[in-house]
């Protein structure tokens, strides 16, 4: 029987960077798949994640916008926005389900400097361990969808776990399970890949000929994936159309930090050096 | 001996350069701490992972009003002159100790001035990315990415300009030491490395 939490990646430990691929692998791989399309709307699975995961309750205040919530927070990690779109003569909402995608290649993971603090299991999902976070917030600046969020009380950062809790158990997520439309979808990567297809094409026979699949490959591909019926207007759902889990500052960062532990240990060394070929230069000797 | 020693730091230079000297290490350390996951048990000095990076941008401002100070106080002594040029032309005879080809030196060699303004403008960078990735919330992920890779790569020329700092003003170079401890230098140091600055205090 595989185990369902083998884990891939510890944060700030060397399978940051060379996965761990342990006998306990080769389990399921998850994903959830958001069928945009079919969204009425009812916001039913943001309130099955608070109460699933017990996220205490933000007061509201009407902005204008069909939209519970301005933003994410530490204790808001699903959050339905309703972008408010001309398409045509007629206006439509660009509905996103706002909240960790679960990257294959987790930029929040990678930038992340505590050891244990962010994890990722082979399973897909990818869970923040707040005992062992710093509140350095990197992972914020790291996660190119603006994901994580910091909180002011406990100095850490928390985001959607998948409801790993649940999924251990054999469960689906919260809001999966609490979705009347079925518009979010859960199971095997493989089968939601096979189901997206289908889906797509149903959405072109309905009209919708950019309808498209997202699942960036920048990141390695997510763990929530979407179907998107404009898959032309990305941005107008607030989608980034090129996520990438390695900026290039964050490259040069690693780059640099390699060369420079040589570097450092290069300097004590000469110095070490120096002092052994000439010595100390006392005033007494040459006067 | 009964040679009178001669002033060469002043009770406050002396604690503006200490506390600049002390914050930086601490800094460094927790610094490398964050940089490298084999050197993450140096927050331990502060008391591990969370209070040092609480702790590191309030050392940080400290190190700040330091560099502030050592600025102000040193800032004139600091600018090159045509010996100090000179000076950094015979460089390698200075590393091999032979000292009668080296420029003679006023109260700090080209070098030292040099290291003086490369650390004013790390402090700068420092202090400038340091106060970026205090406030995240302010500031875009790319602000905040640059400013890791800025704020590292200072770190670096620091590191490396501390490494020879320490080593010239403690081992390699006996005597040097005492003067910003006690203040006071012998006269033979201050002819040896200093020899214009010695000049100077002799004819006052
Ligand atoms: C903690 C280790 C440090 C030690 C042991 C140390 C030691 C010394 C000594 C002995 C001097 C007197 C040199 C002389 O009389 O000519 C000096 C001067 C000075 N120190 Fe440090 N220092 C340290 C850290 C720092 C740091 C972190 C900075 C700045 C970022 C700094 C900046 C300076 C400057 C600008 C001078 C005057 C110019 C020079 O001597 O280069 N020091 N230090
Ligand atoms: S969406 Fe952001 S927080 Fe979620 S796994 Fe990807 S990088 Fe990490
Ligand atoms: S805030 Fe916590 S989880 Fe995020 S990068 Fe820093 S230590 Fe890691």
């Amino acid at each position: 029987m595989p185990d369902t939490l083998a884990i891939k990646r510890i944060s700030a430990t060397p399978s940051a960077l060379i996965p761990l691929n342990s006998l306990r692998s080769g389990g399921p791989v998850y994903s959830k798949l958001v069928d945009i399309s079919k969204c009425i709307g009812c916001k039913g699975c943001e309130v099955a994640c608070k109460e699933w995961n017990d996220l205490k309750v933000e007061q509201t205040t009407n902005f204008g916008s069909f939209q519970s919530h301005k933003d994410l927070s530490s204790n808001t990690w699903l959050l339905m926005r309703f972008n408010e779109v001309e398409v045509g003569d007629d206006l439509s909402w660009m509905i996103k389900k706002d909240a960790c995608l679960h990257c294959e290649e987790p930029g929040c993971l990678f930038s992340c400097p505590a050891p244990g603090a962010i994890v990722q299991y082979q399973n897909g999902i990818v869970d923040f361990n707040q005992d062992h976070c710093i509140g350095c917030q990197y992972c914020v600046s790291g996660c190119p969808f603006d994901i994580p969020r910091f909180d002011k009380e406990t100095k850490t950062v928390a985001k959607c776990n998948m409801c790993i809790d649940r999924v251990e158990a054999g469960l689906e997520p919260a809001c999966v399970k609490t979705c009347p439309t079925n518009a979010i979808e859960w199971g095997i990567k493989e089968d939601m890949l096979a189901l997206a297809d289908k889906k797509l094409d149903r959405l072109r026979e309905r009209g919708y000929e950019h309808a498209a699949i997202y699942n960036p490959g920048g990141v390695g591909g997510t763990h929530m994936m979407y179907v998107v019926p404009h898959g032309d207007r990305l941005e107008d759902y607030s989608l980034p159309a090129h996520p990438t889990a390695s900026p290039g500052q964050l490259r040069g960062l690693n780059v640099l930090q390699r060369v420079g532990s040589y570097l450092l240990g290069f300097g004590v060394i000469s110095a070490f050096v120096h002092f052994l070929a000439v010595g100390p230069e006392s005033p007494e000797e040459s006067a | 001996m009964a040679t009178p020693l001669l002033h060469r730091f002043s009770f406050f230079e002396r604690i503006v350069h200490w506390v600049v000297g002390v914050t930086f290490v601490v800094l460094l350390a927790t610094g490398l701490a964050f940089a490298y996951p084999a050197l993450f048990w140096l927050t331990t000095v502060l008391g591990g992972g969370a209070a040092a990076r609480a702790l590191h941008p309030q050392i940080g401002s400290l190190f700040g009003v330091g560099m502030l100070c050592m600025f102000g106080l040193w800032v004139r002594d600091m600018f090159l002159d045509g010996q100090d040029r000179a000076w950094l032309g015979a460089i390698k005879h200075y590393v091999t100790h032979d000292r009668d080809k080296v420029p003679p030196a006023g109260k700090y060699n080209a070098g030292q001035k040099l290291f003086f303004w490369v650390q004013s403008l790390l402090g700068i960078v420092f202090i400038v990315t340091g106060g970026l990735l205090w406030f995240p919330e302010l500031f875009g992920a790319a602000w905040l990415n640059t400013a890791r890779l800025l704020h590292y790569a200072a770190t670096l020329g620091g590191g490396l300009f501390l490494i020879v700092h320490v080593y010239l003003g403690t081992i390699a170079y006996p005597g040097t030491a005492r003067g910003m401890i006690e203040g006071k230098v012998t006269p033979a140091w201050a002819k040896l490395h200093h020899p214009r600055w010695s000049g100077d205090r002799v004819d006052r």
